[in-house]
């Protein structure tokens, strides 16, 4: 048991720090936590396409891939750093996950030698890319997805439709799960397509969401016409590729999560000061009971991560979606309180947090719902790691 | 940053596991309500340890969680976990007695509100099994500390019957004073929280493991109670506490041991975090067993007065919350 971390990991550090110093464009800083993301404009706005292909350049991008997929192979340790330090400076490396944290990966794992070609614009940026997983009738329950595509000599068929598509409106590229086997029982008869998005009979509805962005889209799919050679791995065979994310990452991810919670924790006793709360015992109770929440679900994801160092499964990482972004939603409903009867004022001219902590705390719920929720998570904690019975 | 254990942690945590398996019963922690010599035998077993109180804070605390696993009772963590770091915080050649074993002691320093800070109050409470050790350090104001024998002490009935707190009327007091730099002082107390956060984690477990194996075995409605989701998401729910305080209490014994800038904060995020674990385990843990828990012929209330004895003792929750908002609120 130690607290430092090796000479030659710091040395990482300083490196990226450097970087980090000389190129972060000032856009990338100035995201509060309560902008909500954009209401009218690009969602992925310019200077972040070209800050993403700067890292990508740089080796900075995904840095335990090859220098060829935006990376520098470094260790886990050095990724785990990596995310911490931009996580603590809030500097987005990309507004658009899914091409570098998801279909990359896949694709490298599971894709044929031509559809590897496709991984470093995806990782770079330069193709944009959305996930079509969930549909009306499939949310949590994904395996009962019903996008149903008929399986032709040279092609595939597609007909349905798909909800929540984030970047769907913006995206050239979408993985989309269909069902290729009506009569198999639900898990057996799904298959991963790749399909460009502006391929004749492909529909997409931008929807907006809670805070008037729109952000995510449904995706109608009226005798869509994909290429056979378009198939990721095997027929039938994709339930196995839903659980295809960055691997190598997914043991310091949690990092994310917990920075933000511990940012939007100073900002809220920097609140309380300016509004004269930091001196209500109920008020200072609170926060020190978020701090607590906070620095304890740190801890566990250090240690977390030193037992997936060692090669163990580090169950730790199951507690740590779930507990941060409840823990978030908490933080930010006690900005609002603090706040009093201009907790719900998002009017510039009343009040000067700008409506910031509502709107943190709407954009908060997404992330308890949002690829598993915490009622899905609990299920996951109770059955995978406790070994309780399904019921 | 590595929190994994060493070959020799490991070997540590093993070996106090099964020594207490087989020297501390539940039998035992009935049999102590009534007559606290009977822990005398395990007492001086676990004396063979004490050794742990000289080295690094993370094997201590290693040690106090399988303690608290079995709601071992006795003088041994007043005497390695509190006593020790104050006599090393004095520079007491005491000290070297303590770690070879031949002489014991136990700390009062809480006044009449129970809290443990500095005060100049005469009659001082909630001191640990005073009636058992040989030495009391009684910490006044100065700081100073003074090493005692023999102060008039009263037990203070609580429904914990484990752990044996005293009432001690300090005003006889005769022996050797010391003064004592506050910044040490702190040392010493933080160092014996994080003990008695790492041995709530330890008693926590227990009520978790006892509610979790339950949850496998009882059958209602055909189907093992474990299969439904009302009591699936209690059990995720109390393991989340107990593993947030389970590590939040590893990093605070680092940064102690490490005596890293965070030590402070961390001490309050330990015990706080171990106080909604311990609670959490004990109110969830009782309504999972249902009406067998409520029985006194079930073990499971033996913890659960452990637990509402240890989360009451050198700050509650809510003290400890306060305690860090001063550090993090300025
Ligand atoms: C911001 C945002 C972005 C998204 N982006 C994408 C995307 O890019 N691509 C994509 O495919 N999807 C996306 N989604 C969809 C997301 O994955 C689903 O919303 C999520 O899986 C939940 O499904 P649902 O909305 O149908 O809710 P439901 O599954 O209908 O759940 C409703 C409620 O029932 C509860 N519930 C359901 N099943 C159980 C159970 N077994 N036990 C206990 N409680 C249960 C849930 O916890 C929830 O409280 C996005 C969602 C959001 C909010």
């Amino acid at each position: 048991m130690k607290l430092a971390w090796e000479p030659e990991d710091e040395a990482f550090r300083a490196e990226l720090v450097a970087f980090l110093d000389e190129h972060t464009p000032a856009e990338a800083g100035t995201r509060d936590f309560g902008s909500g993301g954009p209401v009218d404009e690009d969602i992925i706005p310019a200077w972040s396409r070209k800050w993403q292909a700067q890292l990508f350049d740089a080796g900075w991008m995904v840095p335990a891939f090859p220098p060829e997929l935006g990376g520098r192979n470094c260790t886990p340790v050095q990724t785990l750093i990596y995310l911490e330090e931009v996580a603590r400076r809030g500097v987005p490396r990309s507004l658009h996950f899914p091409g570098y944290a998801i279909v990359g990966p896949s694709l490298l794992e599971y894709g044929t030698e031509e559809q590897k070609q496709l991984v470093p614009a995806a990782v770079r940026g330069d193709t944009v890319w959305c996930i079509g997983m969930s549909e009306p009738n499939a949310g949590s329950d994904l395996a009962g997805l019903r996008t149903r595509a008929t399986v032709h000599e040279d092609a595939f068929v597609v007909n349905g439709q798909k909800v929540w598509t984030s970047y769907a409106q913006v995206a050239q590229k979408c993985c989309l799960y269909v069902r290729t086997d009506p009569d198999a029982p639900k898990h057996k008869g799904i298959s991963l397509l790749i399909v460009d998005m502006d391929t004749p009979g492909i529909d997409i509805r931008p929807l907006r969401h809670i805070s008037g962005a729109a952000e995510f889209a449904e995706v109608f799919f009226d005798d869509v016409i994909v290429p056979r050679e378009n198939l990721v791995g095997d027929l039938n065979d994709g339930w196995r590729l839903t659980q295809g994310s960055l691997a190598h990452e997914r043991a310091g991810l949690w990092v994310e999560g917990v920075s933000r919670l511990e940012q939007s924790i100073l900002s809220l006793i920097d609140l309380a000061t300016r509004f004269g709360a930091d001196r209500d015992p109920v008020v200072r109770r609170e926060i020190a009971a978020a701090y607590e929440n906070a620095a304890s679900l740190r801890a566990l994801g250090y240690k977390g991560f030193s037992s997936f160092a060692q090669g163990s499964s580090a169950p730790e990482h199951s507690y740590m979606k779930m507990a941060s972004s409840e823990a978030a939603k908490a933080v930010f409903e006690l900005g609002m309180k603090i706040q009093g009867a201009y907790g719900a004022v998002v009017d510039a001219e009343r009040g000067d947090e700008d409506g910031r902590w509502i709107r943190g705390f709407f954009m908060s719920f997404a992330n308890t719902i949002a690829g598993g929720t915490s009622e899905i998570q609990r299920n996951i904690i109770a059955q995978r790691i406790l070994g309780l019975p399904r019921s | 940053m590595d929190f994994s254990l060493s070959e020799d942690q490991e070997l540590l945590r093993d070996t106090a596991r099964s020594l207490l398996a087989n020297e501390c019963p539940t039998t035992l922690l009935r049999d102590h309500m009534t007559d606290p010599s009977v822990a005398d035998p395990l007492t001086a077993q676990l004396n063979e340890f004490v050794g742990l109180a000289g080295g690094d804070l993370t094997d201590l605390a290693l040690f106090a969680e399988e303690l608290g696993y079995v709601a071992a009772p006795g003088p041994f963590f007043a005497n390695a976990a509190m006593f020790a770091p104050l006599l090393a915080a004095i520079g007491s050649e005491l000290l070297d007695d303590v770690l070879e074993g031949t002489t014991t002691g136990t700390v009062a320093m809480a006044g009449s509100d129970g809290s443990w800070r500095v005060n100049g109050e005469a009659r001082k409470t909630f001191v640990a099994e005073a009636d058992r050790v040989e030495w009391i350090a009684v910490v006044g104001e100065g700081p100073t500390v003074r090493l005692t024998q023999g102060l008039p002490s009263r037990l203070i009935e609580r429904v914990d019957t484990t752990r044996r707190l005293f009432d001690v009327d300090t005003s006889g007091a005769s022996g050797e004073t010391y003064e004592i730099d506050p910044d040490a002082l702190t040392g010493a107390i933080e160092s014996a929280t994080v003990a008695l956060s790492a041995e709530m984690v330890g008693t926590a477990r227990r009520m978790f493991e006892m509610a979790l194996q339950y949850a496998k075995e009882r059958i209602q409605f055909d189907v093992p109670i474990g299969s439904f989701q009302a009591v699936q998401h209690k059990l995720a729910d109390m393991s989340l506490a107990l593993e947030r305080a389970t590590s939040a209490v590893q990093y605070a014994a680092m940064t102690l041991t490490e005596q890293d800038s965070d030590r402070h904060r961390a001490t309050h995020v330990a015990k706080a975090a171990a106080g909604a674990a311990i609670t959490r385990a004990a109110k969830d843990g009782i309504q999972i067993h249902g009406g067998i828990g409520f029985t006194w012929e079930h073990d499971l209330h033996l913890f659960i007065r452990r637990a509402y004895g240890s989360e009451t003792w050198m700050g509650t929750t809510g003290y400890h919350h306060d305690r860090l908002a001063d550090l993090i609120i300025t």
